[in-house]
């Protein structure tokens, strides 16, 4: 079979059309293709194009831009592939095992070929059930990987292509026992991760049908790509937007030492999937992060963030961190007590992200760094003496504007007292003359100008701070001089009453008659 | 030692409050890191390039980011928040040459120049003709006072009480400095153009409008499109400010 298919490449060059009609149809190829593309790419699916154990198979194309013929060809073989399969299937006769398992193989190959599998053609040619048939207990070793492969890279498409596996699930749920070989398990895992990643509606079905366990309990070895397939397929699994799945998660004997025990010691790459998994755990589940937060996890996340330098770890460990501290205030008011150690090595790895060249890292920093500072005077004395603020307000003027807005929270929140239980904003005036003698008043006044309500909001906010706060009456002065008025005169003529109601507010009461009159 | 400062005030504005921020895991605030994950973990099978990602997030980035322009009346489509400063200052920013106050439409601005400077309009008022046209667009209804319409524009177009079309000028420290030096110069002018001055209309205004056509400053010139107190660059366009790169290569963030 291996030799048909070197053969049929032989044949293309023949085919493929000189001319203008061909290179049209090429570029529009890859204009769809670039569109498909990019949907394919930012999926939470994953194609398995090579298998545990490289066993010297055809190699994996590289960029595939393929033809129209090509297509076309891929999805002929396709269709004879399952055509194969179902005759082998049928067949009960000497050698039936061996001959289906070389008919599971070649539609495994070219289910793996291309980043664009013929996953329709082989739907339309009826594969879904015969490899379900193929997943039958008792099954060989072999004939459970290549047909879970199958599956998996059938599961890796557009959403009716995933649902199509409906029938599959109990089965592909079932291989992930103890009692089965890890790489069928690790096959069968990664399949479901698929059918995860698809949509909640899926993940109710895998949840009711009892996945959670098995997946679970395939975290707890110590290492292997087995563990790691599973970390990323639960953290599928769990993602909700129903916290369930995660409370039930953290519950399972063992796991939660487990996900400890990966964070502190485990390569980067098993560290990664975690640390995923402990980002769904701490968005959604209340009863994780509790339980999390009595470890030394936040000590263990700080390492990571301290040492690693792959971007691919280090979202998920800061996403994990700033979970934990805007899940819960027992966080930064018990933990990350100011003066301890682990407070200021908290500071320090924000600032380690803030540094960063990427601007997840950046935008996603500041987030943390706001809550922190939305804590105790103390904790805003501890940011607004570190490192963190000349990096701030730099960030402030020259960064794209969604880290913009996040930079605007926290230099806010350093300026502004607790809210007291009476509700009345006392300003923390040393903190705000600093910021604004040090030049922040501008990009406040930026946020002001956007056109996105919210930094908007914001920086009407700030200024008010400033016109209100500044010592012997200099706000009104700063404001004007950094064209503020100009940019709360652009309200009168705003669609949104709030922020016209709040630019009038402030320009009549700083900017009235009697502004400037005595000079 | 940080100083805690008590003030008092009137409770109607929305004032800062500190308060920590919580994300859903499906929120868009999120969306970024969720699709650079995705990204990075095909990137080593897809072989990727640096380019290539870059332009993809881009892409991404750009289909959830369309905005519309929030000025009254004009719901263009823009591509990007940062695309919003170039269109502001290019459709919104028509200002007066008399006195530089400044408007989002062309429409209300030439409202505004007959009412504040046009002294055939004030001879109509008072001779009782309806001349004060509603603000919005396709409206069409004319008034015989300031008021009457304003009236009209919060009982029928739902404007906030507050609102004042004629807003008296805050002129610039500069302008400020000038016009009490010209103040002593014109006053002569003054008192001959009072009997002609128009509603509300401050002796600043006036006279800054005449220093203008005496002095030889930057002012900018008649129909122009700017904001009244020109810097030169005051405005370098997000554009240019988009992923500052350079500065930030420090050795912590290496691989």
């Amino acid at each position: 079979m291996a030799d048909d298919s070197a053969a049929s490449h032989r044949r293309d060059p023949i085919k493929s059309s000189v001319g203008n009609v061909a290179a049209q149809r090429r570029r529009q190829n890859a204009v769809t293709v670039g569109k498909e593309r990019r949907e394919s790419l930012v999926r939470a699916k994953r194609l398995c194009r090579v298998g545990p154990s490289a066993d010297g198979d055809v190699p994996v194309e590289g960029n595939d831009m393929i033809t129209d013929e090509e297509e076309f060809l891929l999805e002929a073989q396709t269709s004879s592939a399952v055509e194969d399969l179902k005759s082998t299937v049928a067949y009960q006769g000497k050698g039936a095992m061996q001959k289906r398992v070389n008919a599971l193989r070649e539609l495994r190959r070219l289910l793996s070929k291309s980043e664009f599998p013929p996953i329709e053609a082989a739907l339309k040619a009826g594969a879904i059930p015969l490899l379900v048939q193929c997943l039958s207990f008792g099954s060989q070793d072999e004939q459970l990987l290549e047909a879970a492969w199958c599956l998996t890279n059938i599961a890796a498409g557009k959403p009716e292509e995933t649902k199509a596996l409906l029938p599959a699930l109990p089965l592909l749920i079932a291989h992930l026992g103890e009692k089965s070989s890890l790489p069928v398990a690790e096959q069968c895992a990664w399949a479901l991760g698929n059918v995860a990643g698809e949509g909640e509606e899926l993940r109710n079905v895998l949840l009711s049908q009892g996945a959670l366990p098995p997946l679970a309990r395939m975290m707890l070895p110590n290492k292997g790509s087995t563990v790691r397939t599973a970390a990323w397929a639960l953290s599928n699994l769990i993602k909700g937007p129903d916290p369930k799945a995660a409370t039930e998660l953290i519950r399972v004997d063992g796991v939660l030492d487990a996900i400890l025990r990966h964070l502190r010691k485990s390569d980067e790459e098993l560290a990664t999937e975690v640390a995923w998994v402990v980002v769904y755990l701490s968005a959604l589940s209340n009863f994780a992060t509790g339980v999390l937060v009595k470890t030394d996890v936040l000590h263990l996340l700080v390492e990571r963030l301290a040492t690693s330098n792959s971007l691919q770890l280090l979202i998920p460990v800061l996403r994990s961190l700033g979970n934990l501290v805007a899940g819960d205030s027992h966080t930064t008011s018990t933990i990350l007590v100011p003066g301890l150690e682990i407070t200021d090595g908290v500071i320090k790895v924000l600032v380690k992200c803030l540094k960063s060249e990427h601007r997840v890292l950046k935008k996603e920093a500041s987030w943390v760094l706001s809550n922190i500072a939305a804590g105790s005077v103390e904790h805003k004395q501890l940011i607004y003496s570190s490192e963190a603020v000349p990096l701030l307000l730099h960030l402030l003027s020259t960064a794209p504007f969604d880290i913009r807005k996040e930079v605007a929270y926290v230099l806010g929140n350093l300026c502004v007292a607790p809210t007291g239980g009476d509700g009345k904003p006392n300003l923390i005036q040393e903190h705000l003359v600093s910021l604004v003698q040090r030049g922040c008043l501008s990009g406040f006044i930026d946020l002001v100008r956007s056109a996105d309500v919210e930094a908007a909001r914001l920086g009407l906010q700030f200024m008010e701070l400033v016109l209100r706060g500044m010592p012997s009456g200099e706000g009104p002065k700063l404001v004007e001089r950094e064209d503020g008025i100009d940019a709360m005169e652009r309200y009168q003529f705003h669609e949104n009453e709030d922020l016209r109601n709040m630019a009038n507010g402030l320009v009549d009461k700083y900017f009235g008659e009697d502004y400037g009159v005595d000079e | 030692m940080a100083m805690v400062v008590d003030y008092q005030h009137d409770l109607s504005f929305p004032y800062w409050t500190s308060t920590r921020r919580r994300f859903d895991p499906d929120s868009p605030f999120f969306s970024s890191g969720n699709i650079e994950r995705e990204l990075l973990a095909k990137q080593v099978a897809l072989d990727l390039t640096e380019d290539e990602r870059n332009q993809l997030e881009k892409m991404v980035a750009k289909d959830a980011r369309g905005v519309f322009c929030p000025i009254v009346g004009c719901g263009a489509r823009l591509i990007s928040l940062e695309d919003f400063e170039d269109h502001y200052n290019a459709r919104h920013t028509a200002s007066c040459s008399v006195c530089s106050r400044v408007y989002p439409t062309s429409h209300l601005l030439s409202i505004h120049v007959s009412e504040a400077h046009d002294s055939f309009f004030q001879a109509k008022v008072a001779r009782g003709y309806a001349v004060y046209e509603c603000l919005v667009e396709g409206c069409g209804l004319k008034f015989k006072s300031y008021k009457g319409r304003q009236q009209h524009l919060v009982d029928k177009h739902k404007f906030p009480t507050s609102f004042e079309f004629f807003k008296k000028a805050l002129p610039s420290k500069k302008q400020r400095q000038k016009n009490h030096r010209k103040q002593a110069m014109h006053k002569k002018d003054e008192e001959a153009s009072s009997k002609m001055e128009v509603e509300n209309e401050t002796m600043d205004g006036l006279v800054s409008a005449v220093s203008k056509l005496s002095t030889s400053d930057s002012s900018p010139s008649t129909v122009s499109f700017g904001r009244r107190h020109t810097r030169g660059l005051t405005f370098v366009p997000r554009s240019v400010q988009h992923e500052k790169r350079a500065d930030f290569r420090l050795a912590g963030a290496k691989r």
